[in-house]
């Protein structure tokens, strides 16, 4: 792959998705696209990227962004934070809220594992968990793993990643292709939305919690901190956001900081409280 | 260390599965048939065991009733794994006494996530 060819897509990808891609990562390029070069018609990733610039197609580029994206993902992904978040976080919310409603975000949901990990375990905790109304939105911003994530339908190797066989047999039905399919209990109480999380037009509503793990870390400094405030613009009031392991905001925005309360949650820092840098 | 059994009459399989578990530091111990892997729990308990469905001499199924009736034989967790993917082969093995289901092929991190569900790693 050419460098202008390279620095081409890179630059679509962070101006689209925030995704920062390094040049030592060219590889990766070339093979999340091997596929769409295949299906266009393409020698390579070169003759892809001269075509866009002859005769630019927003269509084709949001399908070259969306292939860019890490799709890597399994159930029970950072289980501990799960489970703290179903078995203490949740009942909690719930007893200050006068609703008994509560709304979660999954962002970067990917090909829906997090989101049907999480559906599971509050079917688990349903007796705690008796008469409350959670919904779930899981947004992502390729169309083709939404597509999957809706089926609910997930092969050999995932299926089998991170779900336990109890969890997978209560859950999933086997299908005649050798497949396995999330319940429709599961799958209906589950709302995929496309959805790009540097997009400041595009109301989702407020939201309790919001799951936005293993998302800003894969992206440039400047998206990051757009994207940072996009989340907080999505919190309800008293909202808590959880990143993925590792993962920090500090220096990213001053309009979220850890919770003192709820161990690895961000909360919101209004106006007149922000630290000055 | 923790030790792992490996039943499986297929050498590969062993030697792909030693592999796997040897990198997340569990002792290997292999045998080839239900029959060898009873004798070598009567010998010393692993701490869990891999086990496959159809072998000659005495099958998987076989192998853990009988073991799951030895002094100690309620301790070990099991793991099926089998080409055997009906949710009827499944469930029979979890009634038999599995602890876990892994269904063949498998790769390193599914291995890796059924041991964690069963509390090992």
């Amino acid at each position: 792959m050419q460098e202008a060819t390279f620095h081409a897509l890179a630059d679509l990808a962070l101006n689209q998705t925030g995704q920062y891609i390094a040049p030592a990562k060219a590889y990766l390029v070339a093979t999340r696209l091997s596929a769409l070069v295949r299906r266009e018609g393409f020698a390579s990733c070169d003759e892809l990227v001269a075509c866009l610039q002859a005769r630019p197609n927003p269509v084709f580029e949001a399908e070259i962004v969306a292939a860019l994206q890490t799709r890597q993902t399994w159930f029970f992904r950072d289980r501990d934070v799960l489970a703290r978040l179903v078995g203490e976080i949740i009942p909690q919310k719930l007893k200050g809220s006068k609703s008994g409603r509560l709304k979660i975000l999954c962002t970067g949901v990917s090909t829906g594992q997090e989101a049907y990990s999480l559906a599971i375990l509050l079917g688990e905790h349903s007796q705690v968990l008796r008469g409350a109304r959670i919904d779930i939105t899981a947004t992502d911003i390729c169309k083709q793993s939404l597509n999957i994530a809706r089926a609910g339908t997930y092969g050999h190797f995932e299926i089998q990643n991170g779900l336990s066989i109890h969890r997978l047999l209560d859950h999933f039905t086997q299908l005649e292709t050798g497949q396995w399919q999330a319940s429709e209990e599961l799958r209906r109480g589950i709302g995929f939305r496309s959805h790009n999380l540097l997009d400041e037009t595009a109301p989702l509503g407020h939201f309790d919690v919001i799951l936005c793990r293993h998302v800003l870390s894969g992206m440039g400094r400047a998206q990051r901190q757009k994207a940072a405030h996009r989340l907080t613009d999505k919190l309800a009031h008293g909202g808590l956001v959880f990143l993925g392991e590792g993962e920090t905001l500090t220096g990213a925005t001053d309009r979220l900081e850890p919770s003192h309360r709820h161990r690895g949650a961000w909360i919101y820092v209004p106006e007149g409280q922000r630290q000055v840098a | 260390m923790k030790t792992c059994l490996i039943v499986d009459d297929s050498r590969v399989v062993r030697k792909v599965a030693g592999r796997i578990v040897s990198n997340l530091d569990f002792q290997v111990v292999e045998a080839v048939d239900g029959a060898e892997a009873l004798a070598k729990c009567r010998d010393a308990m692993p701490d869990v065991i891999l086990l496959d469905w159809n072998m000659p001499v005495m099958n998987g199924l076989d192998f853990l009733r009988a073991v799951r009736r030895e002094k100690g034989g309620g301790a070990p967790k099991v793991v099926f794994c089998s080409t055997e993917t009906d949710r009827d082969h499944i469930t029979e093995a979890l009634r038999s006494g599995a602890d876990e289901f892994v269904m063949k092929p498998f790769d390193s991190e599914i291995l890796q996530s059924k041991l964690a569900e069963v509390g090992l790693i």
